[in-house]
């Protein structure tokens, strides 16, 4: 349920932007949030990989036009998180991953906008990027203070 | 063993998203369905989408209007000053007193450099002086409107009377009925208009300006406008309270 408001809420900053700049993608920092905070029971991480591609593909469908840009996107950085995350043993996972966390959920905001200017080219210029990310980064810091206040509640 | 079976699946299942991802993205470009499909998801964020489309016209509408309003205000402003300027030169080519040579149609800006409080409604003083062509008598302005004249000059600054100093005293025009008056100060920051016929239906907010008697001032300076009776006298004629069109609390420069 938290996703599906992430999403809504996402569509509707853009929305009020007028689809004129990338606002941040609260919708895949939800996911990585909590896929850092998945403690791995059950079916795993499959929840993330396909509301990753749910997600991706009525995103697509609304903004872009074309689904898959933004479907790929999303997939490649719930991969990518699984991948990086599950090399760290669970007992290190909470102290001092502060700078690991910080890059991967960095990664989700960085890759799913690059990923169309990548495949289609075009003349998207860097600062498009670095005004996006300076957009994201309170995003970032405010979804990485959540995950280390409640990994650090968990703990005690 | 479960670990490595989960990991296992989780690549399978990852692998299999990736793919449908990327033949989607390969395949729909050439599908029209996917048109279809557009339109059909927009139809259905119209609805929780609404109130950011409302949201985001009230934001266009604001700043829209902030940004026209700040247009119209520097425009009024600037043309006041023109019009000032503009009054002043009527007012010579009527055959009214040349105050200086060099004047244009801008008017000169001067900055008040004393208004002591003891005499915070009867003067002020300027740092423009005989050297800046002031002569005794000039109007002074505020915002396009009088608020004194020049009283005293010496090579580098001078001395204006208020229109609030009880000492002040010039005659006026309602624009609207062409009365006659004497506008005076009262020396405690009111200004009032006086010797109106009773019964000739002055209303609040018609203008007064100065008016062509004497050479004291050249007529259709704008003064202020009717704030409301004032005292009606025995003798048939009526006292108004003006409001002045300046600001008189707050001007750190004049014009001239």
């Amino acid at each position: 349920m938290i996703l599906v408001i992430l999403w809504l809420t996402q569509d509707l900053l853009t929305v009020f932007t007028g689809g004129g700049m990338e606002v941040p993608g609260l919708f895949m920092l939800g996911i990585v949030c909590r896929l850092l905070l998945d403690d791995g029971s059950g079916d795993g991480s499959l929840w993330a990989i396909w509301s990753a591609f749910a997600g991706g593909i009525l995103w697509d469908l609304r903004w872009v036009g074309i689904p898959g840009f933004f479907t790929l996107g999303y997939v490649l950085v719930v991969l990518i998180v699984i991948q990086v995350w599950g090399m760290i043993p669970p007992q290190g996972r909470v102290s001092g991953t502060g700078l690991l966390v910080f890059v991967l959920l960095e990664c989700s905001q960085l890759l799913p906008p690059m990923l169309p200017v990548l495949i289609l080219g075009g003349s998207t210029g860097w600062g498009y990027f670095l005004v996006q990310q300076a957009w994201s980064l309170p995003a970032i810091l405010m979804a990485m203070y959540i995950y280390l206040r409640i990994a650090r509640d968990r703990k005690v | 063993m479960d670990s490595r079976r989960s990991t296992a699946r989780e690549f399978a299942h990852g692998l299999t998203a990736l793919i449908l991802a990327t033949f989607l993205l390969g395949v729909s470009s050439g599908l029209g369905i996917m048109k279809n499909l557009v339109d059909l998801w927009g139809a259905v964020l119209f609805i929780p989408e609404y109130p950011a489309v409302v949201a985001r016209e009230i934001y266009i509408g604001w700043r829209s209007w902030s940004r026209d309003k700040n247009f119209l205000s520097g425009e009024v402003s600037r043309l006041r000053n023109e019009n000032a300027g503009l009054r002043l030169e009527l007012a010579k080519l009527a055959g009214g007193k040349v105050y200086s040579d060099d004047r244009k149609n801008e008017p000169h800006t001067a900055r008040v450099t004393l208004r002591a409080p003891m005499s915070w409604w009867s003067e002020i003083r300027i740092d423009r002086g005989a050297n800046d062509n002031i002569t005794q008598g000039l109007p002074v302005f505020s915002g396009g409107y009088l608020i004194g004249r020049i009283s005293t000059v010496s090579a580098l600054s001078s001395w204006a009377e208020l229109i609030t100093s009880s000492s002040f005293m010039i005659p006026a025009v309602i624009e609207e009925t062409r009365e006659l008056g004497v506008v005076v100060g009262d020396g405690s920051g009111s200004v009032l208009l006086r010797y109106i016929p009773a019964g000739r239906g002055i209303r609040q907010g018609m203008k007064v300006s100065t008016a062509m008697i004497g050479e004291e001032l050249p007529p259709g300076l704008p003064i202020g406008t009717i704030a409301g009776e004032f005292a009606a006298g025995v003798d048939g004629y009526t006292t108004y309270r003006i409001e002045p069109g300046a600001d008189l609390s707050r001007f750190y420069t004049v014009s001239y």
